[in-house]
Parts: C-alpha cells; structure tokens; sequence
C-alpha cells in the first residue's frame, strides 16, 4: 500500500459560513480533535487549518477518502453536527492539486480579499499546533515549508498584497504617492467623525504628525485631539491650518462644502508650492470640486477613492495572476524533490541488506581463513565493497531516474519485490 | 575599426535594454526588468572600452568632434541612470532614460569630423571645458527624464485614473528629489564648463561671445536651468512648473547639440 497527499475541506468557495461557522474551532478544541485523529491512525501525517473563512485538512494517509471522513465526523461532534450535512459542501484534492491548493491558500491567492496577509499566519499557527501534536511528519514539513516560501515570494515579487482595498487605507496609499514617505507630515481633521477618526490613525501609524482637529463644537474637538494625540483648533481658524499642514481629511455633516476654493487658493499660496493632499470623506462632500484644480492640490472625495480602491482590486488581480504563474513553477519544482523524497528510502535499505549480506559472507569466509594477513584481509574487505558497489549502482539510478520522470512508485515497489525488500520501504513516510 | 564595432554593440545593448525596461514599465515581469539592467551594463562596459580605444587610437581625450561629444554624454548618462536608479530606488527610470540615450546615439553623426581649431589657441583648458560640461549635460539628461516621470505621475494623480504606469511610478516625492538632485548635480559642471569656454574663447579670440551657435543655444539652455534653480531655491517652482521648465531646458539642451551640429561656427563643422 502507499500513502496518498491529500487536502480536504471547505472554503468560502465550497460553503456558506452558516455551515463553516459550525466547524471553526478555537486553538484548544483544534488540539484535542488532531490528538484524536492521531490515536485512531487513520492518517500518518496531518493538519487542521481552521480560519473564518476555511476549515482544512491536510493529511498523508493511505486511504484519503476515509481519513477525510474521519476528520470531518470528529470536527463535527463538537457542535454536533452530522458528517452527512457536511459533506456535500466538502471538497477534496490529491497529490498534485493539494500541492497547488496549499501553495495557493498560504500565498493568499485563495483569499476572500486576495493578497490579504492573516490567512499566512494562521496557516503558520495550524502547522505549530500540529507539530506540537506530533502528527507532522516529512511530507507535510516539506510541503508547509515551501508553502511558507512561495507565500513570500508571492508577497515580496508582486504587488498581489500591497495594495489598498479600502477607502481608508487607500487614502493613506496615495498620500504615499504623493508625499513618499508620511513622517512627520502634518495632518488637519475637519470634522470628528468616526471615517475620519479611522483615516487619521491610518497615517498617524504611518508616522504623520502633528495632528490638528478643527470642528463647529469645540468640545468635540478637544475630546479627539485627547484620544488621538493632537491639538484641538478653532473652526474658524481652519484656513491658517491649512496652510501649515499636508493632509486634510474633511469628514463633517455640513450640507454644503465647508473647504471652499478660496480658502485652499489661499493656503496654497501661503504655503508656496508643497503639495496639498485634501481626502473629503463627507457625503454631501464637504470640498468644493474645483479645489482639485489648483497646482499641487490633489482633491479626493469618496467616490474617488472607491474608484482607486476598484483599480487597486483590479490591479491586484492581474498580480494574481502573475502570481499564479510563479507557483505553477514551484507546484512543479515540488513535485519532483517529493517524489525524489520517496525513492531515498528503497535505496537506503538496499543498500543497508546488500552491506548485511556482504558483512555476513565477509565474516563466513575470514572464519575460514584463520591465518589469513592484513594484507589479505583489506584485499577480501576491498573486493566485497566493490561487487557491493557494482550491484547497486545500475538500481539506484534507475529508481533516480524514474522518480524524476514520475514512475518512482512502480519501480520502487519492483526493485522492493526483486531484491526481498521490507514491504513498507516503498512507502514515503514510515 | 574594433572602437566603432563596439560602439554598436554598446548600442545595440542600450536598444535591448530600452525595449526590456519599457516592456517592464507596461507589463510586469520583473525578469524584463533585470535584462534591461544586464543589458544596461554590458552596454556600459562595451561603451566604455570604445571610448577608451577610440582615445588610445587617437592620442587624445575623445572630446573633439560632436559625435565623440555626444558618445561621451551619453556614457555619463547611463552611468548616472544606474547610480540613481539604485540611490532613489526607482525601477522604472531606465524607461525613460534609455529612450533618450538610444534616441541621441541614433541621431549621433557618424563622420568623425575634427574641430577646425587653430592651434594657437589649444590648450589643456579645451578638454576640461569639454569635460565638466559633459558632466552636467549628462546628469541633465536624468533631470529631463525625471521632470516627465513627474508630469506623467502628477497627471494620473490629478485625473483620479490609476493606470499601469500610476503604479509602477514612485511617489510624486522621490520624483521631486530625483529632479532636484540631478540639477544641484549637473547644473555646476555645465555652469563651469562654459565659464571655461567662455573664458578661453575671449583669450582665444579675443571677445567672449563671437558668432557661435552652439555658444549662443548654451547660454539660452543656461538660463533655463539657471532659472529653475533660482525657482528652486526662492521656492516658488517645486514640482509641476519645475518639471515644464526642465523639459524645457532639455528642449534647449537639443536644439543646443542640433546647433552645433547644423550650424557653421568656431566649435566646427
């Protein structure tokens, strides 16, 4: 018999979260089902990643089909939810598609939001809690430590995760394209909504400061410059403000545009020619739309920035892509250093009962040899080695060469059987 | 003659990189990217060893003839290109460096016409004038490239329209500083460089600015950057009027090179 990869579970893609939810598990719960799974055998290696959005299994065993059904009916006791309502929602991938299913989910490329960069920790979390469970065997540690590798190649050679796809983040993303880097760029709130609040810590994390808030009730004002480490401004004085600052982020209720043209015209002039990033999140929009043509004013009211975020999904997309590419070359590359894996242990144990039968011949024949020299001895030894050598030569290679044109199974599984082999020698992971 | 065989080579090289680094700029492989580098270099050194032959051919600094002028700039340049695309870390510049080399080293003429200069008034002062203007006219170059990077990111900014290129393009910022320091840099060499002309064409011939085109378009390209610079440091032109008016400088920068090659004067022809 041999052991299959498998990945089985359920996704985004394959359930609904009424029935996902019913299976994410916490940490602890996590550990007790893989503790069990490990008592009962049904897999020699396995894995439990269970995420909001995924609940997967990844495993070697020699029958994947049941090893599934195991995992899914003990995953299931604890909400008590039977394996048959499950299973229709189940998927299931072998061998080289749960090679290229675990490259894509720790890559991220799986992703509800594609690119988005928690799903490589939990996958990272998934794999300690196994190993602590002892149930990771070869297999598994050289899969998830490629995963780990492409997931960041993936990250670090495209842009698949770099680029904001929400309006506040995109925001802060094109004041980068703007200013470069956002230290110390100063920062003027117009208003204390909660959009704002978030957009203002948003660039705050990126080291913009100092932080004015200006808003028609003072004491608003001053509460929020208390929480976020700023200075609380009078309304009116706004247009002063403007001229000393970066970024304004208008986020006010006002009916009608409270940063007028003149205003920022004047601001523009006082602070010579620094660029001057206006982000008006309110709706009605809180900027007049003529502001943006000014030289160096680069105005932006939310539908602006819901069209840069449609960009960026779109553009993340095509790094999708490209990323896809990059992995189809790893899933490969993968592939044959795993098959390579499965016919070390055939060769390792020829050699091992080619080198007890020489060693036993060797001893029979000295024994006969009572007052035979060391000359005659090294000569014996030397003579043994080389017919050794000579026999496992032309197997070795064949079962190299057959493991790299994908047939390593058969052969192993011949040369095991020709030369009286353990039966399980064939097999990768025991 | 091996120096012009590897001129073309060095030419070929900086075509393949142009190509590559513009297939870099529109699509996205990182691979076209790194040819375009490879390419850039190999180009550099093949330039290199031409200039150096062509020198040793000659018994002379290869600073005489238009054509040696322009080979000479645009060797700078692409030195320039690789230092700053490193300092400023911005992949995309050979896509808008290299069209400019490729587009003057197609354009260089080809006859390897000597100065017709009198040879009382050589002196050693000639190839240092050559040379610092060399230096400023090549870090000019960048500036121009620079100042489009600029206009094309400030236009995308402005228009609201992530394109490709919006992304490939560094921040508004590093392009600002890109321009500026290829100014600070290029602007003093071309400045002292045609001091020195002007110094030893009033030794020469007596008045320091006798009926030369191609002295004439310099002062004009001068003034332009001078112009710049001034803004600069007043404070008033950062960024888009900057970026105009150095596309402009480089417009003169042209027509200057076109001058000295079209136009009969003292510098030859």
């Amino acid at each position: 018999m041999t052991t299959t990869l498998f990945v089985a579970g359920m996704s985004h893609r394959t359930a609904p979260v009424e029935i996902r939810e019913q299976l994410a598990l916490e940490e602890d719960k996590l550990r007790e089902v893989v503790a069990a799974l490990a008592a009962q055998g049904v897999a020699a290696e396995l894995m439990i990643l269970s995420t909001c959005n995924r609940v997967e299994v990844y495993g070697v065993a020699e029958a994947p089909g049941e090893a599934r059904a195991a995992a899914f009916r003990q995953l299931g006791t604890h909400r008590g939810v039977a394996l048959a309502s499950i299973e229709p929602h189940l998927f299931a991938h072998t061998e080289e598609e749960a090679v290229r299913h675990a490259f894509r989910v720790a890559a991220s490329l799986d992703s509800l939001v594609i690119g988005e960069p928690q799903i490589l920790g939990q996958v990272k979390d998934a794999f300690a809690l196994a190993q602590s469970c002892r149930t990771v065997g070869p297999v598994l540690n050289a899969l998830m430590s490629q995963a780990f590798t492409v997931a960041k190649r993936v990250r670090t050679d495209t842009e698949v995760g770099r680029l904001a796809v929400s309006v506040a983040s995109s925001a802060v993303e094109l004041a980068r394209k703007i200013f470069g880097s956002l230290d110390g760029k100063a920062v003027l709130l117009v208003g204390a909504g909660e959009m704002a609040e978030l957009a203002a810590r948003l660039l705050m994390e990126e080291g913009a400061m100092p932080l004015y808030i200006a808003n028609r009730t003072p004491a608003r004002a001053r509460e929020l410059a208390a929480t976020l480490a700023g200075a609380a401004v009078p309304f009116e004085q706004m247009g002063a403000v403007m001229a000393e600052v970066d970024i304004v982020i208008a986020c006010t209720a006002a009916p009608e545009p409270v940063v007028r043209v003149a205003d920022v015209r004047a601001a523009v002039a006082a602070r010579r020619t620094r660029p001057l990033f206006l982000i008006d999140l309110g709706v009605p929009r809180n900027v007049e739309a003529a502001v943006n043509g000014l030289e160096g004013v680069f105005a932006y009211d939310v539908d602006d920035l819901e069209q840069v975020v449609e960009a960026n999904r779109r553009e993340r997309q095509r790094e999708a892509r490209r990323a896809e590419t990059m992995l189809e070359g790893e899933v490969t590359r993968f592939l044959r250093r795993l098959r390579e894996v499965e016919v070390v242990p055939t060769i390792v144990s020829l050699k091992e009962k080619l080198e007890a039968i020489r060693r036993g011949e060797l001893d029979k024949a000295l024994a006969r040899l009572p007052g035979a020299s060391a000359e005659t001895r090294a000569v014996l030894e030397a003579l043994s080695q080389a017919i050794v050598n000579k026999v496992l030569h032309a197997p070795a290679v064949k079962l190299r060469d057959s493991s790299r044109d994908g047939h390593g199974r058969r052969w192993t599984e011949v040369v095991s059987e020709i030369f009286g082999l353990r039966r399980s020698t064939g097999e990768r992971d025991r | 003659m091996i120096n012009a065989v590897l001129y073309d080579i060095a030419l070929t090289a900086y075509i393949v990189a142009m190509v590559a680094a513009l297939g870099h700029l529109l699509g996205r492989r990182e691979g076209l990217w790194r040819l375009a580098l490879l390419c850039t270099q190999a180009g550099w050194l093949f330039h290199t060893l031409a200039i150096g032959l062509r020198g040793a051919e000659l018994g002379r600094l290869p600073l005489l003839t238009l054509s040696e002028l322009v080979s000479v700039m645009i060797w700078g340049a692409v030195l320039l290109e690789l230092w700053a695309e490193r300092v400023f870390r911005v992949k995309v510049l050979g896509a808008f460096v290299l069209p400019v080399i490729v587009g003057l080293g197609l354009a260089l003429p080809t006859g390897l016409r000597a100065l017709a200069l009198e040879p009382a008034i050589r002196s050693a002062w000639i190839w240092v004038h050559a040379a610092l203007a060399l230096i400023g006219l090549a870090a000019l170059v960048l500036n121009f490239a620079g100042a489009v990077m600029y206009l094309l990111q400030e236009r995308q900014l402005k228009a609201k329209r992530p394109g490709p290129v919006y992304y490939r393009l560094p921040s508004l910022e590093t392009l600002d500083r890109l321009s500026y320091r290829t100014l600070t840099l290029g602007f003093p060499f071309l400045t002292a460089g045609l001091v020195l002309g002007a110094l030893w064409a009033g030794a020469a011939w007596g008045s320091v600015l006798t009926w030369d085109p191609l002295a004439l378009f310099s002062v004009v390209m001068w003034m332009v950057y001078a112009s710049i610079l001034a803004g600069r440091v007043v404070g008033r032109w950062h960024g888009r009027r900057a970026a105009y008016l150095a596309v402009a400088g480089f417009c003169a920068l042209l027509l200057t090179l076109g001058a000295g090659i079209l136009l009969q004067g003292r510098h030859g022809s």
